[in-house]
């Protein structure tokens, strides 16, 4: 446990030394956000709303996640020797999901600035946010220590990524749509559990899955 | 698998029962339903696939799984040529009921979630062979896109059994359309289907088997 809290404090402080990705990846979402306003001008219903914010996550999430391997890739021999698999994936999961969600907090403070904020129940839509970031930020560093390996990264990112992530992304999106229709909890109980589920299998199948990508 | 690539008494089972099931689904009574009619019979040959399918991705995984056991080479053959047999079944699934849907839905397309659910399903294993065909090192391949395979399929299962169930269909099955049981009633249909699935799935394996020697016999002669 104690390396573990060490491998999340080491990607902090590479993260915080190295600013270039970070504010690559808050320009990125900024400039995205800033382009959909202007598409989208005077036509944003709720459902748009919520498709528009959901998508602009998932394109973030690829970007932002994609490297916490790759940035890897020429200390991944010394960490293969310091510490073990199940270790390196745990801070790994722990870091993206942080990581995601300051991400996901940004944007939907940017984006409800610039598009209006339909929120009702602000509460019941933080928690499908972070059910919806665990899955994200899971499935993704799962597929990033598997396209890190391959020679084309950025695209294998998207390729592989995607269809993994639509059972996510559509119980999300769903869940979501439904708070702003101002559904109460005990309603998408149901709905929430689901998500949660799966975001259980995702994690689950990577502490497995994760030593066969990382002894190589 | 090993059992399947050595015996052929199966082979037999195989063609004698897609003889029967296609002489038998195109000739025998089937019950008239509205604007069903003889559209019906496409149970015994479109839903077939989609067993034929999972069956063809499960048995893959099932590989995918002992290649990160015990290495074997053979494993990861058996793996990759299962899955694109599978695949093939599947765009033979989707074609199936696309055709089908023009004459029920009256579209080939209607943005059905089943329909949607076959799709994501396919894009999965084609982009596994995308991976595979991503890497230099040949160990690395097999071993990491076993990995993939395998945490692919578990993403699947939701997306095919679960997700469908929570929003209205318009595919038998779901919404309170009626599937198979409903024509449990009519003995006929039922005579055909059960055994058109054992059949198909057979081909699939039989394709399989020669697709598995094919390539062992290419590796043999390469490193030969």
């Amino acid at each position: 446990m104690e390396r573990v809290v060490e491998l999340i404090k080491k990607d902090l402080i590479v993260d915080w030394r190295q600013q270039n990705p970070i504010t690559g990846i808050m320009l990125y979402l900024t400039s995205t956000i800033f382009t959909s306003f202007m598409a989208f001008k005077g036509l944003v219903s709720v459902e748009v709303w919520n498709a528009l914010f959901w998508i602009i996550l998932l394109f973030t999430t690829i970007n932002a996640i994609s490297k916490s391997f790759i940035q890897e890739e020429r200390r991944s021999l010394y960490y293969f020797f310091l510490s073990k698999a199940h270790e390196i994936i745990l801070a790994k999961l722990i870091y993206s999901f942080l990581y995601l969600f300051t991400i996901s907090i940004v944007s939907l403070i940017i984006y409800s600035t610039l598009l209006g904020n339909p929120l009702i129940n602000h509460g019941l839509f933080l928690l499908n946010l972070v059910l919806g970031c665990l899955g994200l930020s899971a499935a993704f560093t799962m597929i990033s220590s598997i396209a890190f390996r391959t020679s084309n990264r950025s695209i294998m990112m998207a390729v592989l990524g995607f269809p993994v992530i639509i059972p996510v992304l559509v119980l999300a999106i769903s869940n979501s749509f439904k708070i702003l229709d101002s559904y109460v909890f005990m309603q998408i109980q149901g709905n929430l559990t689901a998500l949660f589920s799966v975001d259980v299998i995702i994690i689950a199948l990577t502490f497995v899955l994760f030593p066969f990508t990382w002894k190589s | 698998m090993g059992y399947l690539l050595k015996t052929d008494w199966w082979k037999w089972l195989c063609v004698t029962i897609l003889i029967y099931t296609v002489v038998g689904g195109l000739l025998f009574p089937v019950p008239r339903l509205n604007i069903l009619n003889e559209t019906i019979r496409v149970l015994h040959f479109h839903v077939p696939m989609w067993f034929g399918m999972i069956l063809l991705f499960l048995s893959s995984v099932i590989h995918a799984i002992k290649y990160l056991k015990n290495g074997n080479m053979n494993s990861d053959v058996y793996s990759s040529q299962l899955a694109i047999v599978g695949l093939a079944f599947g765009i033979l699934g989707i074609l199936s009921g696309m055709v089908w849907a023009k004459f029920a839905w009256g579209e080939f397309w209607s943005n059905d979630p089943k329909q949607n659910g076959a799709a994501i399903s396919l894009l999965v294993y084609l982009a596994y062979f995308v991976l595979r065909g991503s890497f230099q090192d040949e160990q690395q391949r097999n071993r990491i896109s076993a990995v993939y395979n395998i945490f692919a399929f578990a993403m699947m299962i939701p997306l095919l059994f679960i997700l469908p169930r929570m929003t209205d269909s318009l595919h038998p099955g779901n919404g309170g359309n009626p599937a198979l049981s409903i024509y449990d009633t009519d003995s006929n249909l039922k005579k055909v289907f059960y055994v058109a699935v054992i059949g198909w799935t057979l081909l699939g394996f039989w394709i399989s088997t020669i697709s598995i020697r094919l390539t062992i016999t290419k590796q043999k002669l390469e490193d030969a």
